[in-house]
């Protein structure tokens, strides 16, 4: 049955690729820092994928709760979708603070508040990956993973005010800063540019993987509704009926 | 299994998980102490942080050795480090210490520089007077 064949998206790989690039360039060019040099060109990534990975983690929060409301998949999936791209922006954030951190500290890593709060958002949302693979029972998969989406959305604002309400290595937020901000306009407007193309980023990143999850979803349910009985049969070899 | 236990057991766990990290995160939240609250300290063996701005003209360099003030809100600390300072490390740039108070000197092995918030194109437009005195 070649009619069951699916088409799959290409546009958001050049949307991500393009504004990729983009981010790059602008990065590049811009003036480096006085005290910093070179080295401050990480933050014009680290930063936007600091602040995608809290409206990441935001998605999942509101899609979540639209899922407890409404009970349709289709939330399910974006609160899925959402949540793993903010893991993946989050472990950029990290990594990238760390290489930033090396030369400039003078250590990789260090446990204040703000690395600290960071690394349990980051594992907090594994969880939710992992909490996600305990069952192939959609319905409780999206009941379980929706409650745990929106509970965990707490430790977004903890993260972010860390620097602020205690005492850390890390230095206060630079353009969210309360007495205004503390960098060149060149180089906020080039931030700015960073900003803008992760945000595209994601959106791409968020239609692929809603499109992968539908797929999943699509296949998980055919083989629980196939013929017979589930259990003790993985061992038959499967049919090889597609594409004959 | 008991259909209670199912809950229980991962509750307990949880709380468990969840009492170790704010026992561990609550040093974590106070990152470093300022010279005014080690000076208040009686002199021990007990390892702390300590961090300020390196005192302009303090600084003498010898063989393993730097020994420089740490100063915040106009009250200095001298510090003797033993160890290769990181590369940022200057007069007037912020760092964190870390080793114990003798009751004269903070005795240091562990240096890290603090970057402050600031992204600056030029020196001129760069304020060094920024972090000259941290609140709370």
């Amino acid at each position: 049955m070649t009619s069951t064949q699916h088409r799959t998206t290409v546009w958001p790989w050049i949307v991500m690729a393009v504004a990729g690039l983009h981010t790059f360039v602008a990065s590049m060019t811009v003036s480096p820092d006085v005290v910093q040099g070179q080295l401050s060109r990480i933050m014009y990534v680290h930063v936007p994928a600091a602040w995608l990975a809290y409206l990441a983690f935001g998605v999942t929060m509101f899609a979540s709760a639209m899922y407890l409301w409404k009970k349709d998949f289709r939330w399910d999936r974006r609160a899925l979708a959402s949540a793993e791209i903010g893991v993946l922006f989050t472990a950029l954030a990290i990594g990238l603070g760390m290489i930033w951190a090396k030369p400039t500290w003078g250590v990789w890593w260090t446990w204040d508040a703000r690395l600290t709060l960071t690394s349990i958002m980051f594992f907090v949302y594994l969880g939710y990956l992992a909490l996600r693979r305990t069952t192939d029972n959609l319905d409780v998969r999206a009941a379980r993973s929706a409650i745990f989406g929106v509970l965990a959305v707490v430790q977004v604002p903890l993260v972010h005010f860390s620097v602020i309400w205690w005492r850390t290595l890390h230095q206060p937020p630079t353009l969210l800063n309360p007495e205004g901000p503390a960098m060149d306009t060149a180089m906020v407007i080039t931030l700015l540019i960073a900003v803008a193309s992760f945000t595209v980023i994601y959106v791409a990143m968020m239609f692929k993987r809603i499109e992968l999850a539908r797929l999943e979803d699509e296949v998980l349910v055919a083989d629980q509704t196939s013929s017979g009985p589930v259990a003790g049969q993985a061992v038959t070899a499967p049919g090889l009926t597609k594409g004959s | 299994m008991k259909r209670y236990a199912k809950f229980v057991i991962p509750a307990v766990a949880i709380v468990g998980v969840l009492v170790v990290l704010m026992v561990n995160l609550s040093s974590a939240l106070v990152y470093y102490n300022t010279p005014a609250e080690v000076q208040a300290r009686e002199p021990g063996q007990s390892r702390l942080r300590l961090a300020g701005q390196v005192v302009a003209g303090s600084v003498i360099e010898a063989d393993t050795t730097v020994v420089f003030s740490v100063q915040d809100c106009d009250i200095a600390v001298s510090v003797v480090h033993t160890g290769t300072p990181p590369q940022l490390f200057s007069e007037g740039i912020g760092v964190v210490v870390e080793g114990s108070w003798n009751g004269e000197e903070f005795v240091s092995d562990t240096m890290l520089v603090m970057h402050d918030e600031q992204y600056r194109a030029d020196a001129e437009d760069y304020d060094k007077d920024l972090h000259t005195c941290s609140e709370s």
